[in-house]
């Protein structure tokens, strides 16, 4: 409620009364039904095909309108959140923005882990499920290389399949958020680091390391944060847009998936502990993976406020990856999320990421011109002829 | 923080930067690693030997307990994890 000015006609009061009734009637209601639980947004909504599958990991295609650039975007999300962070909401997704801009996008969805998964490490990810999928993608697309395009440990992932792989048919590298010194990240990892806890302390029956034990430990990065939010959607409550990203955003907050065993305890050893991205070698199955070899462009974006993987975290890929002459870095307002949703991913992350991806790719001609051109071409050559 | 906020929020808001900031930095301290990895520790110590107890007395009268089905299910697992390899490596070769 704003503070009433010092004159105000009758109309004007009569107006601003019922505005405040309406507001009232509208926090009512939307409070009412956060309570019950019911007008859950829909998350994750964009129109999709399951293109591949092994096991729990499955490639999805976005439908689009005309694919107007090439070649595909295949984004790898992160071992331990959903990926419909970046696909939250109709409207506020960063899948749905890079497909209206005429990309042909892919998402590589790690799904659930449960105890059959906790045998997979940083080898059966990286050697295994990601060539399969991008295979999958230039089988269904008929490209010969792709945008890869890696979100928080999804990136360390992406990197590390783009420089370990001789024939990674990878033209562009996306990092967003990608930690690459650990020294830099937040409590739990320092917890982590300096032998406090062990990978085994976190590892649960069914040998990953539980969804609550990694929501504890965001949790713990900001454990007020909470308050201001709620504080923030009570004055808003009669907004049902801003209702709805609220929910969403709390929603794919404490929705977090197990993180499989083998896969964290490698992490912890060689990425937390030894710290190894920073030496720019990690040794993977068996031989060792120099970041410097990824023949790709490279992209390191990172969030100035981003308190999950702080920027001093994120800025040494732009000493560590790929080739120094194609390293190209990004800064951006806002949060870790600012990848996926939120005003500030409107207005800068969304536009500076696909125009970075739209000047890295080749132009797709619509097929119609192309048979035109095509038809043009031979009609030129049979009139030289 | 934003001029058209009313009072009330932004009390709230600035109250709760001026107490997050504090926990932020506490949750950072020495101190608080040590009493959380104790803590995690001790809780480790207790349920284990609550565990063997019981599975003492369940074992005295015959009965499986609760780690006997977790061993069973992990055996499970390890068994379906590697069926699981080898039928991925079949697929490899006969897809």
């Amino acid at each position: 409620m704003n503070a009433l000015p010092a004159t105000l006609s009758p109309t004007d009061l009569v107006s601003r009364v019922n505005g405040d009734v309406e507001r009232s009637i509208l926090r009512a209601r939307n409070g009412i039904r956060i309570l019950r639980g019911t007008h859950r947004p829909k998350l994750g909504a964009t129109p999709k095909d399951v293109v591949w599958k092994r096991g729990k990991a499955e490639l999805w295609r976005y439908k689009g309108g005309r694919v107007r650039y090439g070649p595909p975007v295949v984004i790898v999300h992160s071992l331990v959140s959903r990926s419909y962070i970046l696909d939250l909401r109709p409207g506020n997704s960063m899948v749905e923005y890079l497909v209206d801009a005429g990309l042909d996008v892919f998402m590589l969805d790690w799904g659930v882990p449960d105890e059959l998964d906790a045998d997979n490490d940083l080898e059966r990810y990286v050697d295994w499920y990601l060539p399969r999928a991008l295979a999958a993608v230039r089988r269904h697309t008929g490209c010969d290389d792709v945008t890869l395009a890696g979100y928080c440990l999804g990136g360390v992932m992406a990197a590390l399949f783009a420089a370990g792989h001789d024939d990674a048919p990878v033209r562009n590298l996306v990092l967003m958020a990608t930690p690459v010194d650990f020294s830099e990240m937040g409590a739990m990892v320092a917890m982590l680091r300096e032998g406090r806890l062990d990978p085994g302390d976190l590892i649960d029956d069914t040998g990953n390391v539980p969804a609550d034990v990694l929501y504890s430990g965001f949790y713990m990065l900001a454990p007020t944060t909470e308050i201001a939010q709620n504080a923030t959607l009570l004055e808003n409550l009669w907004n049902d847009e801003f209702v709805e990203g609220f929910q969403a955003m709390a929603a794919w907050s404490r929705d977090h998936v197990p993180f499989p065993g083998a896969a964290f305890r490698q992490v912890v050893e060689l990425l937390i502990r030894e710290n190894l991205l920073m030496t720019g070698s990690v040794p993977l199955g068996d031989r060792v993976v120099r970041l410097a070899d990824a023949r790709a462009n490279v992209l390191n974006a990172m969030a100035e406020r981003d308190n999950v993987v702080p920027p001093p975290a994120v800025e040494p890929a732009m000493q560590l990856v790929g080739d120094p002459a194609r390293r190209h870095e990004l800064r951006l307002p806002g949060g870790h999320v600012t990848f996926g949703t939120g005003k500030s991913a409107f207005k800068h992350t969304m536009p500076q990421l696909t125009r970075w991806i739209v000047e890295h790719s080749d132009e797709r001609r619509d097929p119609q011109e192309r048979d035109r051109l095509a038809a043009l071409g031979a009609t030129g050559i049979a009139d030289g002829l | 923080m934003s001029a058209n906020q009313p009072l009330w929020l932004r009390a709230v808001l600035r109250a709760e930067r001026a107490v997050g900031t504090r926990v932020e930095s506490a949750v950072r301290t020495d101190t608080y690693f040590d009493v959380v990895s104790r803590l995690n520790r001790l809780h480790g110590q207790v349920n284990r030997a609550a565990e063997d107890l019981s599975r003492r007395w369940l074992h005295l009268f015959n009965l499986p307990a609760g780690s006997d089905v977790r061993r069973m299910r992990e055996q499970l697992s390890r068994i379906e994890r590697r069926l699981n390899l080898l039928a991925d490596e079949v697929t490899e070769v006969v897809p």
